[in-house]
């Protein structure tokens, strides 16, 4: 039996709460930029002082623009086996003033309506070379 | 500073070439430059190059070493540049303060580039601090998908229409089809690309550039030494670099800050306001411009961005071929990324060229009539824009 367990895409990105999935990043407290991923120092050049603390983001937001993944990408992408296109999102969390990439967790890649609210979830992108399912964050349209 | 004269120009064309290896695709473009400027190789005093990712370089990314030695190595400075895609254009602008400066009467310019097949893989990092690799593990966006995003918010924005994305492929090819440079020569109709396959949707095969091998070269050279080889040369305006702001609202890893801007590629806007400024033009004063068009988004983008037509406007403009060569706003009519595809470090410099092949009134077929000053514009990985604008 090969072990299919899942992983996450990536360290330190994202976190289950008690209030449900959150991004990991972080913010200035001097100018408020946030920062995803998490950053050391603060980037902003009309910061004065980089007072970096660590942030959770999400989990509501609005689809900026959208696109279909009509082919299959190579790795280091995971895609579902056997390939069916997805979407991938531009996602304007409006309360965090940031605005992140995402893959839209959606039946029909086709049907996603730009300008409307999406929800941050943690769902599979499909299995890795090593079998291993692997977990990422996506955005739900709601 | 001095005025600083674009000599000769040079290029191999655009294609694929598995039975050459890139020194031999540099040397046709160099010998071809230098021979239009009426230059030894002996006389050339520096040289700026591009460095690229793909190929030769010895790995170290030493492009411009590479020419040196298989030119002859006369003991000359190089200067090897690195700015991704805008890779040439940015060893032009290094060139070109070499011979303002006073530094050196005559410098070449070379880019050339060999590409692997298939799809570029941007960073080819498997490092978890590499925003690149992790926008391809934790999302799954290839180039052509970031394209597709600025297109569809287009859509969005303007209304801009399918036919409307064909359409600027068809008008690639119309003029492209006159460029013996040019890799995909063929005439398209409006059902031709949009039969082609959906790729990154809303974007199709045809409105994308694959990429190509080639190589382009440029010799600089300074005023009095432009009098005594020339009656009358074309020469550099301006040329400006700039690198994206923080707040463009282009999230170039996972994430960034909503702009307050309407222009997204800040890297672009900054460098061209700055060329345009150092020429001491406006927008609408260029009668021609060589624009990065990766895919035809760009081409109906930028040049409102820039200010050259009003935001929205770009789709009537292309409509009522006022951006053909004898329109009032011609673009690219070289053909474009989407008729030479894109030998990545090269394509800053096979701009250059068109643009002062234009003005010298010898593009032939695809001729702007009367140019007398036109821009090239590039944008590469990291935030890298360029802008050079050539006058006569």
């Amino acid at each position: 039996m090969t072990d299919s367990s899942p992983v996450h895409a990536a360290k330190d990105l994202f976190v289950e709460t008690s209030d449900g999935p959150r991004l990991l990043g972080s913010r200035c407290d001097t100018c408020k930029a946030p920062y995803f991923p998490s950053s050391e120092a603060c980037h902003n050049p009309d910061c004065d002082h980089s007072d970096i603390q660590p942030a959770h983001f999400g989990p509501h937001g609005t689809l900026w623009s959208v696109t279909v993944q009509n082919y299959p990408p190579p790795p280091p992408v995971v895609a579902p086996e056997p390939y069916s296109p997805y979407a991938v999102g531009l996602v304007d969390l409006e309360t965090d003033g940031l605005r992140v990439i995402g893959r839209l967790h959606v039946e029909d890649p086709t049907s996603v309506k730009v300008g409307g609210p999406v929800e941050l979830i943690l769902a599979p992108l499909g299995s890795g070379q090593d079998g291993h399912e692997v977990i990422s964050w996506q955005f739900e349209p709601r | 500073m001095g005025e600083v004269a674009v000599l000769g120009i040079g290029m191999h064309p655009w294609g694929k070439f598995p039975e050459k290896n890139l020194n031999s695709i540099c040397r046709v473009a160099v010998d071809a430059a230098l021979a239009d400027a009426g230059v030894s190789w002996k006389e050339v005093g520096a040289v700026a190059a591009a460095s690229s990712r793909f190929s030769g370089g010895k790995g170290w990314g030493l492009n411009g070493n590479d020419i040196v030695e298989d030119m002859g190595s006369t003991g000359l400075p190089v200067y090897n540049l690195s700015a991704g895609c805008a890779a040439g254009s940015n060893a032009f602008n290094v060139g070109h303060m070499m011979v303002a400066s006073g530094a050196h009467d005559v410098v070449l310019v070379v880019g050339g580039e060999k590409m692997p097949k298939g799809f570029i893989q941007t960073s080819g990092l498997e490092d978890e601090t590499d925003p690149e690799y992790l926008r391809q593990r934790c999302v799954g966006l290839p180039g052509p998908g970031f394209w597709a995003l600025l297109t569809r918010q287009r859509m969005e924005e303007f209304g801009t229409s399918h036919e409307d994305l064909a359409a600027v492929a068809v008008k690639a090819h119309k003029v492209g089809t006159h460029n013996e440079n040019a890799r995909f020569r063929q005439l398209f109709s409006l059902e031709d690309i949009l039969n082609s396959n959906m790729v990154s949707d809303p974007l199709r095969l045809y409105e994308i550039c694959p990429v190509s091998d080639g190589a382009a070269a440029v010799v600089l050279c300074s005023e009095e030494y432009a009098r005594k080889k020339a009656s009358n040369p074309v020469w550099a305006a301006s040329s400006a670099v700039a690198t994206a702001r923080f707040d463009d609202g282009l999230p170039r890893g996972l994430g960034c800050v909503p702009s307050p801007w309407r222009t997204h590629h800040s890297e672009a806007r900054i460098s061209v306001a700055k060329a345009l400024e150092g020429a001491g033009i406006g927008p609408k004063d260029l009668d021609l411009v060589e624009l990065q068009d990766n895919t035809v988004y760009y081409e109906l983008a930028f040049p409102e961005e820039w200010g050259m037509c009003e935001p929205g406007e770009s789709e009537s403009l292309l409509h009522q071929g006022e951006t053909l060569p004898n329109g009032s706003m011609p673009i690219n009519p070289s053909g474009g990324f989407l008729c030479f595809g894109e030998a990545t470090t090269a394509q800053g410099l096979f701009q250059i060229c068109e643009v002062a092949w234009q003005l010298r009134g010898e593009a032939g077929e695809r001729q702007v009539p009367g140019a007398k000053i036109g821009m090239a514009q590039s944008i590469g990985l990291g935030g890298n824009g360029t802008a050079t604008v050539l006058k006569r």
